[in-house]
């Protein structure tokens, strides 16, 4: 039994055992206990994050001939490492507190630990699947397992699950189509086998894998244009279901780009795979596809009136940024994608994390109905504000190197319009951002707000962690950067030399730690002439006056609808929902041909077209 | 080994008696077809485990094939016949037991059906079909509804249009060769059917026995049947009937038709029922509909599994159509508390969760979610079409991989529909699913659960039965003797 069973065993024993407890009241510590149990198995898996050859699963069996192969590479490890702990963070933040607050609201606790165990198992599989038969089945549990965790809410989140798994399992049949195709040319459905393979076959068929496998791999990642599912059904999920979601879950669908674009296809085929009549290869097209899934859902984004939704739709542009990174095909670039997928995953469960402590404690994440918490809830806001500044790229946080290092090879692989293309969307990003922490924190306190306070303990220590993640991994980028590179190393992309402070490069490198250490320097010298200097009166939040006039605290000040009318003004014209419109194309036409599908039942005369029928047959056959 | 006759014997002794007895003795009429169903089940279980998985045959009244009556036995006849007593007595109208007609025609189906199962020569096979179709009828106009006489009305013009086409055919296989007997055919098939007369054959008998199978385009009837007959009813028709009349078709096509276009068109109808029936169940708006277009999507698929070449294309077939056999009676039996339109069932998740979680069950194992069965049934179907260097077989794969999408979408609408806040005094008149109402679906769910697990086992063992469907060499020889070589 190697440590990859116990890893496995331990995730399906979390699952057993939370299903057993998932009436108590101790669910939640049971999940929350066997998630570190497995995160700790994990840590004992380490050497793979470092480059160690990979561990199989004894667990293996034989399918009807067909071998099934379990087993951990460092980019399953990397991959892992994000889930289980964003899994663990989940977990604890819906323990305690936030469970009697959803227990109380009618709901049950214990099915949504229950549904977090079933989605980080399913994924834990996944990453370990060693052929693409055990890859399929282990992707369409996933897909199921979100599924149950997108639809545990009931009311409107009924329908935005159905919408994830008409989708998902669309793409699902394009994987399924792409693995028998495989079949049919191998004979086998060994990863090796089709390695060996892949040489001779046709530009055709190459690009034929990479859409079919790809369409299956993008829907899971909201990539334009099979992304309409995620923001509503991420944002029907229930707080720290959605968070989990949010960091990772999409993910799973990079991943297997990863595995089958970069290392079963790999990227120099999809370069030379020329389109006919452009100047561009499969592999550009890909990446303008990358590009306009960051700008799009990013200003789609802008314009949300809800927390939840205004971060999901960020969740689908951030993917961009990765999928960018990756198909760049250079070490700084790729290893930027890869190093984004661990950024991200922080900066999104922080921040989803905030706004539900907010949600919590207010019991709205409309950000026309909130405003000046800063005062009632400063943890909070110091876990929102490193998200932000996380999420936005601006250093000192994580968010920061990794989207350095795809800018930075964008300019230096000689594709400026997509470095272009990428600054709009970071422009878009950090736009949304603010409106997301000045109408939650800044502004005007509501008066109904004055009563609340901070969020409770089981709620604030998960933020509190992952705001120290950040900042640690945007200070020493290289604790990171050490297992990226191995997984360079995995699927066979240039490795990128690294420092603990970041990037080693003789043109130009970056060190984080020289960064942040003047960056602080410069805090305090302000900080010292703020003190010294200034005077400042502490007065109450709601005793203000403007322009000599005192307002009252019911005079509502707070600018927070149509948040950036001056920009919108500019380019409110082109939000013009085409993917909405063409969605709806496709359901009417298929509607029609249902109609008339049904129609050929009720026919009056039933006799008449079987006759006819039988005439046509036996005309043909004769 | 002639204790197979009663397989068909008892059911058919039964269904007169019932009536006469029911009349005198109060409880003859309540025990006495869950009994008989017993005995046979008991009965083929036997022959079964003595067999040992060796075909044999055996030929009633003592005549020698070619000239008598004929039943083959082998692992495929033997299964059904118990498939067919198993779900009788597990689907046996036991609310309807004060009308004994209902159960001597039920009694009559079963009888029939055995021997379909059985029977080894054409003219049986057409005589056991007929008394299918005749007891079905009454079985379906049992409601007397308004709605239910014209449903059966339209069923029994359209069965009687395709009993005359079978029998054309079959007329036309005897022209030719002069026998009935179906090894003395297969022995003659290659000279005398492989021409485009045997070809027009199959094609008559192809649309005949359709009606039963519910292929495109004879398959009219189904929604308006389904929807105005009893759930249990509709749960054998379309879960067994259909099968069988497929199996029997397959039989055929394997021992008599050699000719590649027959393939062919199985793929094409298969193709066209699985389009028409998925998207049609899509638009539907009642759960039984909803059920009976899925079904008429589920044997296209079945149609188009046995279209291709090969034992590949048995064992793929047979596993669809063994996979559809357990869940469609299932999901049947839940219409019976929850029939009617899906606006009335808003909340009613709630009020019945094992009812609710065995749909769901069900609806991913249809759909073809790993690792349920249902998901390798699609899958051995989707390997073999896409194995053939052919772009029907490719375009049949895609529409099945659509249709997977829209079956995905409509039976999910109607799981999530279930758990709805649906309105106080609608939700009120939602029956509550009990005990009794759950018995065959849990039932059936278990089997279905089982077979997940014991995946390896199940497929081995499924596709030595294709082995011996594959084999007419060993039909020929199991009935006429070693030395009757194939030419």
């Amino acid at each position: 039994m190697s440590l990859l069973d116990a890893l496995l065993l331990t995730a399906l024993g979390t699952l057993i055992a939370t299903l057993a407890t998932v009436r108590t009241r101790w669910v939640g510590y049971v999940a929350s206990l066997g998630l570190g149990l497995q995160l700790l198995v994990l840590f004992l898996l380490a050497p793979l994050g470092y480059g160690a050859p990979a561990v199989t699963s004894g667990l293996a069996w034989d399918l009807f001939g067909q071998p099934l192969v379990l087993r951990y590479d460092a980019m399953s490890w990397y991959f892992a490492l994000i889930t289980l702990g964003a899994g663990l963070v989940s977990s604890v933040y819906a323990t305690g507190a936030w469970s009697d607050h959803y227990r109380a609201a009618g709901r049950s606790p214990g099915w949504l630990q229950f549904a977090l165990a079933l989605n980080v198992f399913t994924m834990l599989l996944l990453l370990a699947s060693g052929d693409f038969l055990s890859l399929f089945i282990a992707w369409e549990l996933v897909s199921w397992a979100s599924f149950l965790l997108m639809a545990l809410a009931a009311g409107p989140a009924l329908k935005w699950s159905l919408r994830y798994i008409t989708y998902a399992t669309a793409g699902a049949m394009s994987m399924l189509a792409a693995l028998g195709i495989v079949f049919h040319l191998t004979g086998s459905l060994n990863y090796a086998d089709f390695m060996a393979a892949v040489d001779q076959w046709s530009v055709g068929l190459i690009t034929l894998l990479t859409v079919l496998f790809g369409a299956g791999f993008a829907v899971k990642m909201g990539i334009l244009p099979f992304h309409l599912w995620q923001a509503g059904a991420y944002a029907e999920t229930p707080g720290p279901g959605m968070a989990f979601l949010g960091a990772i879950s999409s993910r799973m669908g990079l991943y297997g780009m990863m595995l089958v674009w970069v290392q079963l296809i790999g990227l120099i085929r999809l370069i030379e795979v020329h389109i006919p009549l452009t100047f561009l290869s499969l592999r550009d097209v890909l990446m303008w596809i990358a590009a306009f899934t960051i700008i799009l859902p990013t200003y789609t984004a802008l314009k949300q009136n809800d927390a939840r939704r205004l971060l999901a739709w960020h969740g689908i542009g951030q993917g961009g940024y990765m999928l960018m990174g990756i198909l760049s095909a250079s070490a700084l670039g790729s290893a930027g994608g890869i190093l984004h997928i661990f950024n991200y995953a922080t900066n999104q469960a922080v921040l989803l994390l905030a706004v539900f402590a907010v949600v919590y404690r207010t019991g709205t994440a409309d950000l026309n109905k909130l405003g000046g918490l800063f005062t009632r809830m400063p943890l909070t806001f110091v876990a929102m504000l490193v998200g932000i500044i996380g999420l936005a790229g601006i250093p000192p946080m994580n968010g920061f190197v990794s989207k350095w290092m795809v800018y930075r090879s964008l300019l230096s692989e000689g594709m400026p319009l997509l470095f272009v293309a990428s600054v709009i969307g970071t422009l878009g990003t950090i736009l949304s951002v603010y409106k997301l922490i000045h109408n939650t924190f800044l502004g005007q306190l509501r008066l109904e707000h004055e009563p609340v306070q901070e969020a409770p303990w089981s709620m604030v220590i998960p933020m509190m962690v992952l705001a120290l993640i950040i900042f640690l991994t945007g200070f020493m980028p290289g604790i990171v950067l050490d297992w990226v590179a191995a997984v360079q190393a995995a699927v066979g992309l240039p490795v990128l030399p690294h420092t603990l402070g970041g990037v080693a490069d003789a043109h130009g490198g970056l060190d984080m730690i020289m960064l942040v250490l003047v960056l602080f320097a410069g805090f305090g010298v302000s900080a010292l002439l703020f003190y010294a200097t200034g005077r400042s009166e502490p007065v109450h939040q709601l005793d203000n006056y403007a322009g000599g006039h005192f307002l009252s605290a019911d005079v509502r000040y707070h600018y927070s609808d149509h948040f950036y009318a001056g920009l919108m003004h500019r380019i409110g014209h082109w939000y013009r929902g085409s993917f909405l419109w063409f969605e709806s194309v496709v359901a009417s036409l298929a509607s029609f041909l249902a109609q008339w599908s049904a129609t050929f039942y009720r026919l009056m005369q039933p006799a008449l077209p079987m006759l006819a029928m039988a005439v046509i047959v036996l005309w043909m056959v004769s | 080994m002639n204790l197979i006759a009663l397989v068909v014997a008892l059911p058919l002794l039964g269904a007169f008696l019932l009536p006469v007895g029911a009349r005198s003795v109060g409880w003859v009429g309540r025990l006495l077809g869950p009994a008989l169903l017993l005995l046979t089940s008991l009965v083929v279980i036997v022959l079964w485990r003595d067999s040992g998985g060796v075909p044999s045959h055996i030929e009633l009244g003592g005549f020698q094939p070619p000239l008598g009556i004929t039943f083959y036995l082998d692992q495929l006849a033997l299964v059904f016949a118990l498939a067919t007593s198993l779900l009788a007595l597990l689907l046996w109208p036991h609310a309807a037991w004060r009308d004994a007609r209902v159960a001597a025609l039920m009694l009559l189906m079963v009888s029939a059906a055995s021997g379909m199962a059985l029977s080894g020569d054409l003219f049986n096979l057409y005589v056991f079909y007929e008394l299918v179709s005749v007891a079905s009828f009454g079985l379906v106009a049992a409601p007397k509804t308004g709605a239910a006489l014209a449903a059966t009305l339209r069923y029994v013009i359209i069965s009687g249009m395709g009993t005359v086409m079978a029998l054309t055919g079959i007329a036309l296989i005897y022209t030719q060769t002069g026998t009935l007997n179906l090894a003395h055919l297969t022995l003659l098939s290659a000279t005398t059917l492989d021409n485009t007369l045997g070809l027009t054959a199959f094609v008559l008998i192809l649309l005949g026995i359709g009606v039963k199978a519910e292929l495109f385009p004879v398959n009219i009837w189904v929604p308006e049947v389904y929807a105005t007959a009893s759930q249990r009813v509709s749960a054998l028709l379309a879960g067994l009937i259909s099968k069988l009349a497929i199996i029997v078709i397959i039989r055929l096509l394997v021992l008599l038709f050699p000719q590649p276009e027959a393939l062919t068109l199985l793929l094409v109808i298969g193709a066209l029922g699985v389009l028409l029936g998925e998207l049609a169940a899509w638009h539907a708006k009642d759960f039984e509909r909803m059920l009976a277009f899925s079904s008429i999507g589920q044997l296209g698929l079945v149609l188009m599994a046995f279209s291709i070449p090969g034992q590949a294309g048995l064992f793929a077939g047979l596993a669809v159509a063994m996979h559809h056999l357990i869940v469609k009676p299932a999901l049947f039996v839940l219409a019976e508390r929850w029939s009617g339109g899906f606006a009335g069932l808003a909340g009613a998740g709630w009020k019945s969760p094992w009812a609710a979680g065995l749909f769901i069950l069900f609806a991913l194992s249809l759909i073809g979610v790993p690792p349920l069965p249902g998901f390798w049934a699609k899958l051995m179907t989707l390997l073999g079409l896409l194995g053939q260097d052919n772009w029907i077989y490719w375009t049949g794969a895609g529409i099945i991989l659509l249709a997977t999408v829209f079956e995905a979408n409509y039976l999910f609408r109607f799981g999530l529909g279930l758990f709805k806040a649906g309105s106080e005094s609608r939700s009120a008149k939602v029956p509550v699913h009990d005990a009794g109402s759950l018995g065959p679906s849990l039932i059936l769910g278990a089997v279905l659960l089982i077979a997940t697990v014991m995946i390896t086992p199940v497929g081995n063992w499924l596709a030595g039965v294709a082995d011996q469907l594959a084999d007419r060499e060993l039909y020929v020889t199991t009935v006429l003797g070693a030395g009757r070589e194939l030419p």
